[in-house]
């Protein structure tokens, strides 16, 4: 039997994993286009692109940051609350290090310039980089250790971090709400080449990804830990060591998603950065169509649906509705959004598309 | 003993399909008043189907069913409770986080002003359990505190209470007892046939269908084959009626595997000296040589998988010590043994060998991939390749490779699984229970493949509750009874003196 | 004797959490008693009560969810949606009676529309209860921008009426010290607690609720085919948890006299930690409406303790919590023996061998856990000494904001009104700023006002910033005041410049405070003049 190369036809494409995410976004955005005549447009501006649909795109670099991370976390059967609270961490980490004086609370005059001076650091930026991506990985790999090797539910084992991690993110900023001035760490948030720098992190971040999970055997250890652990164990694969990489890098990338939020707002603000995002995140993955029992993932998938997510965030304020009533429509949208993907109704699609074909 | 004539149930020409099967093809079956009639059969020979259809969980395509002489149609498992026929499954559906006598009662708790009364539910409860199986418990204590065979009382207890049971239906409840604790069920059956209970008794251990059935119904490939007396069919004419072998095919496996058997080296490639492990096998010895199959014999809770376990190294021994072409082993793990090149196809197709979700290929390839860790991987082509290679040597039916397995039939599941091992081109291969739940036809083809790997001068495992199996593809036949080896024969040696060492000091 | 303990710990070994949790709770409390004499006062007991009878009454609720195998994230959205819901409606002038009942009402309804999405359309009980959340806070801002007070009669009875414990009262007054007192709403959450016991333990529908849960999901369906209502009882469950969070919520309205959209953010996760606290497995099946009542408690004498030690800030209350709930479920998942996969028989004794050396780690390695919180929390205080002895233990009665004196200052010219209350030590502070940088200082206790003055180039710039760079008088910038916790003060700033005017309250180590509120504080109060502190 020669190996099939799938062509394309209808029935393929609705049972690619992409199908239903891009749907969404599609309708997101049919929506945007009736209800908001300027959305599509996009200006150009000293050579970058600017417009609505840009800021979807900035606006939800963070859920997709998180969402990569959190897609492996759920393929192995599992779950992270704690990735909002490792962003608090993650911020607090970076803005100290630039700026630790701050804490002290009493600052001189020429101490307050010379902290405000967008140039000035107190240690180097590739070291303040490094040392936050180490603490959020360190964070994930807390979580790997309670899950996998202590064998807590992963539930409950990241909700620990998740309400200890916020207490730690200001116990180490001591409380302060560190203002960041430095201009190259503002650039990860606020950046710009053609389109916005946090987009490129997060295509740099996906790449990255795709090639540990897809081009190794990784990617196919999870599923199948995800899927069945005890077969994978027969088959000689570490469900321990496959679960604890999964949390560890689910920690990276909230560390990388840490700095883009802090970036963005120039503050560590222990208390709100990455309030509530760890849902978000999972709803995106979930949207992207991984089942939240394990097994098959698309990194992809969930980054569609991360910016689905986005979509219906930025479409809200584009069409003019107040902030607040946002929340109550995206919990509509998730219910609905939940419904469309239950086995039925994905059924009934596959099916006309499949009846489609015989004719 | 009832009148012979009284039947409390007739089912009359019951027939059922699925999408591409005929499960069930005009099948009678009749139960008597106080008698325990085993329903025996391969798997696949419609027995399961059968119950279903009695207990409401399907609806014949075409047939009767009469009980008490009244024609029923069983709309489900709770409408046929409610007529009396009650079921106990082989996995335990009760709560084991609620005492007993709450699972007893679960539903139906004795109510006093509207709140329930713990004492008249306990003392209720204990009465049931004494009363109808003559069994004495502390009934206050969580069911998770006691062992799947007294849960499998309580189960029962459970269904003769609900509703004044007539017909009480038992689907491999012996499967996790140990010996003592199938007599205690025994003793309980017996009770229930004297007051006139009729019990529909599934297994599929030959020697317990004599031990405790008065008649016995033997189903092959969805057709009747026929019912018989239990006094009246030797052992040899039942499983012939079960498999339907001719003799003739019997000479040809013996004639293959006295081939093969010049093939056998004679230094050991693997030495197991008293390897044991508390709770599961007592210290034994094994010696396992290239070109031979060794057949592990035995009841079902007598050890067998556990050894296999414990050679395999999913399980790691208390005691003793395994030898590996000379070389003592350290690495007690499955990937430790995949890379020495001992390989296991686990009894469990379903919780321990494939990975539903994933397709064939990547089932295939999965113990290699293991064995050459995260960072080595093997291109879609190889996988392709691989993949195919095995397909076409086992004769796998599936439309493409890319077929995610659970869509397999169970023989074509196991073929997978089998692919995988031997994917790792291992010098021992263990199989545990390979042919279980699989057809007749894809049986033999497996039990020669072992033969033929024998051959090629790989050592082999044969685990298998069939004796004919066997004694069929076996050189030497270890057997173990109660968790210890009891004895070590030739493959040529007569059935019964193999019977007999299973069976211990009874005759 | 110590095999007599051994064999009493595995026939009760269900209790064992409970009661870990339990002599946690005493002796969180003597040690907290001893090392602060302040905390001997009788009323800082009964304020555990008093303060989290609205926890308590939520956690009651979730315990019945969880035990289903379930979870209820919703509860914070439909707690915040009570206070703002009740305070519009009475506001509106309609009846308390009826407010409430129409609030229980709202509870239900919400609790059965997320109850039938898990129980027959199959959601996933974290996303459909997440979409309750969001869904319900959503609705708060339909409602209000702002917070909105509850001026009502009845509510205030509810309240603040003092009920004094039979017996203690004479006690109280002989030794010359006030009577220790509790609310209305904690005899309510004690009625919700022994009916939530009876209906627990002594109902069908109770022990169907335990039976659906646990086993790893594998309960649930044995209880179908056992013919018990599965999904009618999963449907009650959330039903009775969103009365029961609307029940909260009342209680917190009638706490906080007000009602805002921003009130119990992140409740939620209290409710569950005090669910998991008190000894009931996540899985389901397994754990005490009695539990939960000891797993609250914890909570409250956490944060008693930190607001008793004070200089401790708010944040180590969350990781003293987090640290708590790593050993609870530690302990819980090491004691769950857990079946390999095969249903193969093991040995009894070596079973039970297995059984008892992890039973020996988890208590262990949960003992080392919580020494290590308590250590976090008291060491650094018995290194400074006892710790400096707060007003004298009672609850630091928040002054109300003085928004009359603010409007006729601003009448009179301010153009900067700047009142703080509440925080360590109990402050009630109001400036006004004049344009000509003159400062007029009082804080509240009935002296002589103070005076400053700031330079008048500094205060425009002051005025400049805080309107062009922090936005204050943009839509971003609004009011999110709630109920401040002990350290927290209170904030309420008015800013009148070129012509318009707006005062914002907020609080401090809440999630709420807009970032700007703070940077427009921190350059404010660097011009204020000091009070000097009596000693």
């Amino acid at each position: 039997m020669k190996k099939q190369r799938s062509s394309f036809s209808i029935r393929k494409a609705t049972e690619s994993r992409l199908f239903f995410p891009l749907i969404a976004f599609a309708l997101v955005l049919v929506i945007d286009l009736i209800l908001v005549p300027n959305f599509f447009r996009i200006e150009i501006r000293n050579g970058n692109l600017y417009g609505s649909l840009i800021d979807i795109l900035r606006n939800g670099s963070t859920v997709a940051l998180l969402a990569i991370g959190m897609t492996l976390v759920i393929a192995t059967g599992g779950i992270d609350l704690s990735v909002g609270a490792v962003m608090a961490i993650a911020a607090s980490v970076a803005a100290l290090m630039m700026n630790p004086w701050v804490v002290g609370k009493e600052l001189t005059v020429e101490l307050q310039r010379l902290v405000m001076d967008p140039t000035y650091t107190y240690s180097p930026f590739w070291l303040v980089i490094l040392v936050t991506l180490f603490v959020a990985t360190m964070c994930g790999l807390w979580n790997g250790v309670l899950v996998a090797y202590v064998r807590i539910q992963a539930m409950v084992a990241t909700l620990i971090l998740m309400i200890a991690g916020r207490g730690i993110a200001q116990l180490i900023t001591n409380g302060v709400r560190i203002q960041i001035f430095y201009e190259p760490y503002a650039y990860i948030g606020q950046g710009w080449i053609v389109l916005p720098f946090a987009l490129y992190l997060v295509a740099f971040i996906y790449a990255l990804t795709w090639l540990f999970t897809r081009r190794t055997a990784i990617g196919m250890f999870i599923e199948s830990v995800g899927i069945n652990p005890r077969s994978s164990f027969f088959s000689g694969i570490s469900e321990r060591k496959i679960k604890l990489l999964a949390y560890t890098f689910c920690g990276f990338c909230a560390g990388v998603a840490g700095l883009v939020a802090s970036a963005n707002i120039k503050t560590s603000d222990a208390n709100n950065i990455g309030l509530a995002l760890e849902l978000d995140a999972i709803l995106a993955v979930v949207i992207g169509g991984t089942s939240m029992a394990g097994g098959r993932f698309s990194l992809l998938a969930s980054i569609i649906g991360a910016m689905v997510m986005q979509a219906v965030n930025t479409s809200m304020y584009a069409i003019g509705v107040p902030a607040f009533a946002l929340q109550a429509i995206k919990g509509v949208v998730v219910i609905l959004v939940i419904l469309l993907y239950s086995e039925q109704v994905r059924g009934f699609f596959q099916n006309i598309a499949a009846s489609r074909k015989e004719i | 003993m009832s009148e012979a004539n009284h039947y409390i149930l007739t089912m009359e020409g019951i027939s059922k399909a699925f999408p591409g099967v005929q499960a069930l093809e005009n099948v009678d079956f009749t139960l008597r008043r106080g008698e325990i009639h085993c329903l025996v059969g391969e798997n696949g020979a419609g027995k399961s189907t059968l119950i279903k259809v009695l207990t409401g969980v399907d609806h014949p395509d075409a047939g009767r069913i009469t009980l008490d002489s009244q024609e029923i149609h069983t709309k489900s498992p709770q409408h046929a409770q409610t007529l009396g026929i009650s079921t106990v499954y082989q996995e335990i559906n009760l709560c084991p986080n609620l005492s007993v006598a709450e699972n007893i009662l679960l539903g139906r708790e004795p109510q006093r002003l509207g709140s329930i009364d713990w004492a008249k539910m306990n003392a209720e409860a204990a009465g049931v359990l004494q009363r109808l199986l003559g069994v004495d418990i502390d009934v206050t204590k969580p069911l998770g505190a006691y062992t799947v065979a007294i849960q499998q009382m309580v189960a029962i207890a459970r269904a003769l209470d609900i509703a004044s049971a007539k017909i009480l239906i038992l689907d491999e409840p012996t499967s996790s007892l140990d010996a003592n604790e199938t007599q205690q069920l025994f003793k309980v059956m017996r009770k229930l046939r004297e007051d006139g209970v009729g019990i529909i008794f599934i297994t599929h251990f030959i020697g317990q269908v004599y031990e405790i059935s008065d008649r016995i119904t033997v189903l092959r490939n969805g057709k009747l084959v026929g019912t018989f007396d239990t006094a009246s069919l030797s052992r040899f004419e039942l499983i012939a009626k079960m498999i339907g072998r001719s003799l003739a095919e019997f000479d040809e496996m013996t004639k293959i595997k006295l081939e093969s058997s010049k093939h056998i080296e004679s230094e050991a490639i693997l030495e197991a000296k008293g390897l044991g492990r508390a709770g599961a096998i007592s210290p034994l010895d094994l010696e396992l040589h290239a070109g031979e199959v060794v057949g592990l014999a035995g009841l079902l809770g007598s050890g067998r998988t556990e050894t296999a376990s414990i050679l395999f190294g999913s399980d790691k021994p208390d005691t003793g010590s395994i030898e590996f072409n000379g070389k003592t082993v350290k690495d007690y793990t499955p990937l430790g043994s995949i890379k020495r090149g001992v390989a296991l196809c686990p009894e469990d197709r379903k919780m321990e060998g494939i990975v539903d979700d994933l397709t064939v290929r990547e089932n295939i390839v999965l113990a290699i991939q293991a064995n050459k860790g995260w960072f080595k991987h093997l291109s879609l082509q190889e996988q392709y390749d691989i993949a195919d290679k095995y397909i076409e040597m086992l004769k796998i039916a599936t439309p493409s490779p890319d077929q995610q397995v659970k869509n397999l039939s169970g023989g074509n599941q196991q073929k997978v699984i089998l692919a995988r091992w031997l994917a790792t081109n291992p010098q021992v291969l263990i199989l545990d229970e390979p042919t279980r739940g699989i057809d007749v036809g894809t049986k033999a083809e497996i039990q020669k493949l072992v033969l033929s790997l024998a051959e090629e001068g790989k050592a082999c495992v044969f685990i298998s509750s069939e004796l004919e199996e066997v004694l069929r593809t076996c050189h030497r036949i270890a057997v173990l009874r109660e968790r210890e080896k009891v004895a070590e024969f030739s493959g040529e040696v007569d059935e019964h003196i193999i019977m007999q060492a299973i069976a211990g000091s009874e005759s | 004797m110590l095999q007599a303990i051994n064999i009493f710990v595995t026939k009760n070994r269900r209790f064992v959490p409970i009661t870990a949790t339990a002599i946690l709770v005493v002796v969180a409390y003597i040690v907290g008693a001893i090392l602060y004499p302040a905390m001997r006062n009788p009323q800082v007991f009964f304020n555990l009560f008093r303060n989290n009878a609205y926890l308590l009454i939520s956690a009651i609720g979730m315990t019945l969810v969880i035990l289903t195998g379930g979870i209820d994230l919703s509860v914070a959205g439909i707690v915040a949606l009570t206070t703002v819901a009740s305070a519009a409606l009475l506001r509106e002038g309609l009846n308390a009676w009826l407010v409430i009942l129409l609030m229980l009402g709202m509870g239900t309804a919400l609790g059965s529309i997320m109850g039938s999405f898990i129980a027959y359309l199959k959601v996933q009980p974290f996303i459909a209860t997440l979409a309750g959340l969001w869904f319900a806070r959503g609705m708060c801002f339909f409602i209000s921008d702002d917070a909105i007070a509850i001026d009502n009669r009845i509510f205030k009875i509810l309240g603040q009426t003092k009920l004094l414990i039979p017996g203690w009262t004479e006690i109280a007054t002989s030794q010359g010290k006030p009577a220790p007192f509790i609310s209305i709403f904690v005899v309510v959450a004690f009625i919700l607690f022994g009916i939530a016991i009876y209906i627990a333990h002594y109902t069908r529908f109770g022990r169907t609720v335990y039976a659906i849960g646990g086993n790893e999901g594998r309960n649930e369906q044995s209880a179908r085919l056992m013919g018990l209502p599965v999904e009618r009882t999963k449907l009650l469950v959330y039903t009775f948890n969103g009365i029961c969070s609307a029940l909260a919520g009342i209680c917190y309205s009638t706490f906080v006299a007000s009602g805002h959209g921003f009130y119990a953010t992140g409740f939620e996760l209290d409710v569950i930690a005090s669910v998991v606290i008190g000894g009931t497995m996540l899985t389901g099946g397994s754990g005490y409406i009695f539990g939960t009542l000891f797993g609250v408690l914890v909570l409250a004498i956490t944060q008693t303790l930190i607001q008793f030690i004070g200089s401790l800030s708010s944040w180590w209350t969350k990781i003293v919590i987090g640290l708590l709930m790593l050993a609870f479920i530690g302990v819980q998942s090491v004691l769950a023996a857990r079946k390999e996969g095969s249903k193969q028989i093991q040995d009894p004794q070596a079973l039970a061998a297995a059984r008892l050396r992890r039973r020996r780690q988890a208590l262990a390695g949960s003992v080392v856990v919580v020494l290590v919180a308590l250590a976090i929390v008291f060491v650094p205080q018995m290194r400074n000494g006892n710790g400096t002895e707060t007003v004298v233990g009672t609850v630091c009665e928040v002054a109300p904001f003085r928004e009359e004196e603010a409007a006729s200052f601003l009448a009179d010219g301010a153009v900067l009104v700047y009142n703080r209350t509440a925080g360590t030590p109990c402050v009630d502070e109001l400036y006004a700023i004049y344009p000509d940088g003159r400062i007029v200082a009082d804080n509240g206790t009935g002296n002589e006002p103070i005076e400053g003055q700031v330079d008048m180039a500094e205060l425009e710039r002051i005025l400049i910033t805080a309107s062009d760079e922090y936005k204050w008088f943009t839509d971003n910038m609004f009011s999110t005041y709630h109920n401040p916790c002990r350290q927290c003060y209170a904030h309420y700033l008015t800013i009148s410049y070129k012509g318009q005017a707006k005062g914002i309250t907020a609080v401090d180590g809440g999630v709420d405070m807009q970032p700007e509120y703070g940077y427009t504080l921190s350059i404010i109060r660097p011009i204020l003049p000091k009070f000097t502190v009596e000693p």
